[in-house]
């Protein structure tokens, strides 16, 4: 297979989706491509790979219409070689099909190294809880988010195992990952990295890792840097209104902010007072969590958050993150619970009523991980700040808020575009914004990193900063580890953890 | 699931209450009322020698009370509006009475019965019929969209077969969404349109049903078709031609086979899917259904069948009579939800993963 | 040549034009092949059974609406008992076949008119209309309800909620208004081809058996009671003798014009109304 480039061009009926003219896959090469959510990345893969559906959007690659790249014998052997593991992994596992039959169907019925994939992504589980997980049909619930991600990354290396040992005479492949490690925790992310380099080192292969987690970077430099010639990192950047570009993202770019970062954090001052106060056990839906000021879990201690501080709470994925935000914020009801916020104690006896009268919008504000559920994407950019409660006049300063986000990125029509045409980065931050004018003592933050590029991981970022330095409390909550332990005081850093 | 079965079970006695409540209403009120009627303006209705049905009699009636009530005109006028409707009353139960005044007796309620019998099989007949025909409707118009959107160069004899199959649809289309009289009117002189086979015939192929049904099932393919899980079964390589002729196709027969299956193809995962999240619709179409088949014997007048005979005693007042068909439809209608809410129940159940 | 495609490039743009169109052509050759009398019975027929359909809409639309917010403001107090009551009536008023429930509501709006206590059509139009509501809203408050469940169960609701916006903002502003009246409208449009169905069923039904000479019904024509006219029956009937005679076929469209209009009206409309939805739900990907 040679170095392929591709020019794709993807739109509706009436506009423009994305397009992009320099898109290279680089045979036997491992290839991390960045970029914010919703630039594109997923839509072009899939495009070359030959997934859109014909129905709802107009292609064309290199020129050709798509139905005419469809037929074409190159598409035909990729797509015999290859394979895609799409992002969601829960809707991409059928609910009504048992799992060990998906992980058998068409051609992975053909490949042979299946146990030994499964052994090594569900490493230290015993055989009997995986055949068991094989057994069921997929619920929202059931398996967990990082157990299906598994299965479908299961799949893929099946997959590559059938290529490796079939050796076809056209060698045209292209193993594309969306998102693979977007709900594993960084264990099991490293459990897959190992076994992606691993199976590379045994014969090559043509892949394609899209991504935003760029802890990944350091991963491979720290573990895998014998294969650093074999592996390329790039960004998918804007470069007009649809249009998009391909470029090197530098390792080190990153590498070196995050040297510089955990240089200069700020250290845990007790200058402020007391604003979030909460017990250090708990008990939600049946299951007891407790918190703790270490790692080993030997110290169970107060989750205590001052005004002018930003602690961070860590825990492996599906243990209750956002279980215990929504807690503190009102919108589930625990068995047991307690919380003092803003000098007032509250407990699982505490009427809801008391959030909406007290606390929402006036005391403590929280910020959703997924912009796109959390905003109204049918609304305009102002329109998103109708109804909130804010204090007269602040229509004004809303736009210099605004303004100070998006610095550089707006014009007079900005105000005035829908929320769903906005960029993943853009959206992401309005989604903050809208929980930072109401300027309550308390902001809580779940994942407030999710799905940004670099660019604007460093923009929200310093909001935050200015924010905390303006005397508000942040509770940060965050699977992404490194760029969190590096900015937060390791005294003001708790583990989330069930009981047994 | 317990829960839902309580329900259905409290709404058949609470409905059941009401109208044999109602019944006892009923007879209590119009005992009583004719009892007062009868007493206020029947001397008048008895006047031999008025002929209510001539304006000129009818001038003359007022005229003489205007002589005898000077002053009151206006009384007198609606003295006499209410006498002459009191006539007309009279004369149409003098004339409906003629027909029977019938009572709930065990006679009667064991023909109801038979009726209702036949009105049942009717109905069996054809839920199952439709059942069939959405899924192959629904299977076959997205099988062949599927098709047109493969396509894409086409010869000029398959151009002209294209325009010939739309046209061919939008005739059908007229047709299927006739309501049932139009098309039973339109064939009357033509075929014996009272017999049940008829009616079967003419409830699936009328009033919409198996064209607004099968549009939901197609549309429910369709959003079945745009998950995720489709994506990742193209990935696996299996079949996704929809070229009936081909050998990674779907063949016809697996098209318009009962139990549908589509091994090794893509769609079987839509499939599967689609027909799951169809179960619950299922309680809508069977309703649908009922209000086609009762349009159907009423607007037919056929005569021994069970919502023409309800609505023949419906207008000789024979209300006792009209509840109990209305009961029994009722029935029927209850019957089929707790039927679909049980069977749709025991499939969910079979997904959820009870054995780990 | 822009505009024509526009309104030409959209499946339900494509069928309302020309379900207008269409019944304009019907209406010049009937004005021209009809006799006076029936054109007007046609023409005043048609304008009232869409003007009682309108009418139903609005109900459904106002009824439907009022019911969800009801219901959401139950279940979100956690007043379950009586949630669980509204529930129930409704569950009721879905197991009662639409047509009976028509029907009787139907009968009693008539027995008011007979007996003089509704006389104008003003009165009498709504009333109609209401019956047939009363029979079609569950289906609006389904669409509703299915809408603003879909939102809770996002952080759409919970993230709104805890900036402080009000709950009732969220529920009919945000979620109806805002991100479900494409829903609404299209199920508002499918409600219009019900309401037609059922109406000239049950109008149909109405004058063929419960009226008699004696009993005579005086509601205002529309088209179910005109094609239930002894003349349009005929009129239906002589399609069946195209199967002797084709020949038969020109004078369907001169000598039965009355009877084979209003039946293309109604069939016509609603496969207008079928098409115009399936449309409009493709075009905005519902």
């Amino acid at each position: 297979m040679n170095q392929a480039r591709f020019s794709v061009e993807i739109a509706t009926e009436t506009r423009p989706v994305v397009s992009v003219s320099d898109f290279v896959i680089e045979p036997d090469t491992i290839t991390f491509l960045f970029g914010e959510s919703g630039i594109g990345k997923s839509m072009i893969s899939k495009a070359i790979y030959g997934l859109i559906d014909p129905a709802r959007l107009r292609v064309s690659v290199n020129g050709r219409n798509y139905s005419e790249y469809l037929r074409r014998s190159w598409t035909r052997n990729l797509q015999e070689n290859s394979f895609f593991v799409f992002q969601e992994p829960s809707s991409h596992l059928n609910p009504l099909v048992r799992l060990h039959e998906q992980l058998n169907e068409g051609s992975l019925s053909k490949a042979t190294n299946e146990e030994d994939v499964l052994r090594r992504l569900w490493q230290s589980v015993p055989a009997e809880t995986l055949e068991r997980i094989l057994r069921i049909y997929p619920k929202p619930y059931r398996p967990s988010g990082g157990e299906k991600q598994r299965l479908l990354l299961a799949m893929a290396f099946k997959k590559i195992g059938l290529f490796q040992s079939s050796n076809p005479e056209d060698r045209t492949n292209f193993f594309v990952f969306d998102e693979p490690t977007g709900s594993l925790d960084n264990v099991y992310r490293n459990l897959f990295l190992e076994l992606l380099f691993d199976t590379f080192r045994k014969s090559p292969f043509t892949a394609m890792l899209i991504t935003h987690d760029y802890s990944i970077i350091s991963e491979i430099f720290q573990k895998h840097n014998d294969i650093l010639s074999r592996v390329r990192f790039k960004e998918l950047v804007r470069a007009g209104e649809s249009r998009v570009s391909v470029r090197d993202f530098s390792p080190d770019h990153y590498l070196n902010w995050l040297r510089k970062a955990s240089g200069s954090r700020v250290p845990a001052s007790s200058a402020g007072e007391v604003v979030l106060d909460v017990s250090p056990r708990f008990s939600i839906f049946g299951r007891k969590l407790g918190i703790y000021a270490d790692h080993a879990k030997t110290r169970p201690a107060r989750l205590t958050v001052r005004s002018g501080e930003m602690v961070y709470v860590k825990a492996p994925s599906g243990v209750g993150k956002t279980t215990l935000a929504k807690l503190i914020m009102g919108l589930y009801q625990a068995e047991e619970f307690e919380m003092k916020l803003l000098g007032k104690t509250m407990t699982h006896q505490t009427p809801p009523r008391m959030w909406p009268q007290k606390v929402w919008g006036k005391n403590a504000g929280m910020v959703f991980q997924h912009a796109d559920e959390a905003l109204d994407l049918e609304a305009t950019v102002k329109e998103t700040f109708d109804g909130l409660p804010l204090e007269k006049g602040r229509n004004r300063s809303l736009k210099t808020d605004i303004a100070e986000l998006f610095e550089g990125e707006i014009d007079s029509s900005f105000l005035n575009k829908k929320v769903k045409l906005l960029s993943g980065g853009q959206k992401q931050r309005l989604n903050l914004l809208r929980t930072l004018v109401l300027k309550t003592g308390v902001v809580i933050l779940d994942e407030p990193l999710n799905a940004l590029d670099f660019g604007s991981i460093q923009r929200v970022l310093a909001i935050l900063e200015r924010h905390r330095n303006r005397g508000a409390a942040l509770l940060m909550i965050s699977h992404n580890e490194e760029i969190f332990d590096a900015l937060v005081d390791p005294a003001l850093v708790y583990h989330l953890a069930e009981l047994n | 699931m317990k829960r839902k079965l309580l329900e259905h079970a409290f709404s058949v006695v609470l409905i059941t209450v009401v109208l044999v409540g109602a019944v006892a209403g009923i007879g209590w009120y119009e005992r009583n009322a004719r009892a007062s009627e009868k007493e206020k303006t029947e001397v008048f209705g008895e006047l031999a020698f008025v002929n209510f049905n001539d304006p000129f009699d009818r001038a003359l009636l007022e005229d003489v009370a205007n002589v005898y009530y000077p002053g009151q005109h206006d009384r007198n006028e609606t003295a006499l509006a209410e006498i002459a409707s009191s006539h007309e009353q009279a004369l149409a139960k003098k004339l409906t009475s003629s027909h029977e005044s019938e009572r709930l007796n065990i006679a009667k309620a064991g023909e109801l019965l038979g009726m209702y019998l036949s009105f049942l099989i009717v109905y069996a007949v054809v839920i199952a019929l439709t059942y069939y025909g959405v899924h192959t409707i629904g299977v076959w118009r997205f099988c062949l969209k599927r098709r047109e959107l493969e396509q894409t160069q086409l010869s000029f004899f398959q151009k002209v077969l294209r325009l010939g199959r739309s046209t061919l649809g939008v005739a059908a289309t007229f047709v299927l969404f006739s309501p049932a009289y139009v098309i039973a009117y339109a064939l009357k002189t033509r075929l014996n349109t009272d017999t049940s086979l008829f009616m079967a015939v003419l409830a699936l192929v009328s009033n919409g049903l198996l064209i607004v049904y099968s549009n939901k099932f197609y549309a429910f393919l369709t959003s079945e078709s745009r998950k995720g899980y489709v994506e990742t079964a193209y990935v696996k390589n299996l079949n996704h031609s929809y070229d009936p002729h081909a050998s990674d196709g779907i063949p016809y027969r697996w098209i318009f086979r009962m139990r549908k299956r589509f091994d090794g193809h893509v769609f079987d995962h839509i499939y599967r899917n689609a027909s799951f999240q169809y179960l619950p619709t299922l309680k809508e179409q069977a309703s649908f259904l009922i209000t086609g088949l009762i349009i159907i014997e009423m607007a037919l007048n056929i005569h021994g069948h069970l919502s023409y005979e309800m609505l023949r005693q419906l207008l000789y007042k024979n209300y006792d009579i009209v509840i109990a068909t209305i009961l029994l439809v009722f029935y029927t209608v209850k019957a089929t939800e707790v039927f679909s809410d049980v069977m749709s129940h025991r499939i969910a159940v079979g997904y959820e993963n009870t054995d780990s | 040549m822009k505009p024509i495609q526009h309104l030409f490039g959209h499946k339900d743009k494509r069928w309302a034009l020309s379900w207008v169109l269409v019944v304009l052509v019907l209406f010049l050759w009937d004005l021209h092949f009809l006799n006076r009398p029936s054109l007007k019975l046609v023409v005043s027929g048609f304008i009232n059974t869409m003007i009682i359909s309108g009418l139903v809409i609005l109900f459904t639309l106002v009824l439907g609406w009022v019911f969800t917010i009801l219901l959401d403001a139950m279940q979100s107090r956690r007043r379950e008992k009586t949630h669980f009551v509204v529930t129930f009536l409704l569950n009721l008023v879905r197991s009662i076949p639409q047509i009976v429930g028509v029907l009787f509501g139907y009968v009693i709006v008539t027995t008011l008119h007979r007996q003089g206590i509704i006389s104008s059509k003003m009165q009498l139009f709504p009333l109609l209309a209401f019956a047939m509501a009363l029979f079609i809203f569950p289906e609006v408050v389904d669409l509703m309800r299915e809408r603003i469940d879909h939102y809770r169960k996002l952080d759409f609701f919970n993230a709104m909620r805890v900036c402080g916006i009000r709950e009732s903002r969220i529920v009919n502003f945000n979620i109806l208004w805002r991100n479900s009246r494409i829903h609404i409208f299209n199920k508002l449009i499918s409600v219009f081809g019900i309401a037609v169905f059922l109406q000239c069923s049950v109008d149909f039904i109405i004058s063929v058996g419960l009226s008699t000479d004696v009993n005579p019904i005086s509601l205002p024509p529309t088209l179910g009671s005109l094609l239930a006219h002894y003349d349009s029956k005929q009129d239906i009937q002589s399609i069946a003798s195209l199967f002797s005679d084709v020949s038969y076929f020109p004078q369907l469209f001169t000598i039965h014009l009355q009877g084979v209009s209003v039946a293309f009206l109604i069939v016509f409309t609603l496969v207008s109304i079928y098409n115009i939805s399936n449309g409009y739900a493709e075009r905005n990907q519902l």
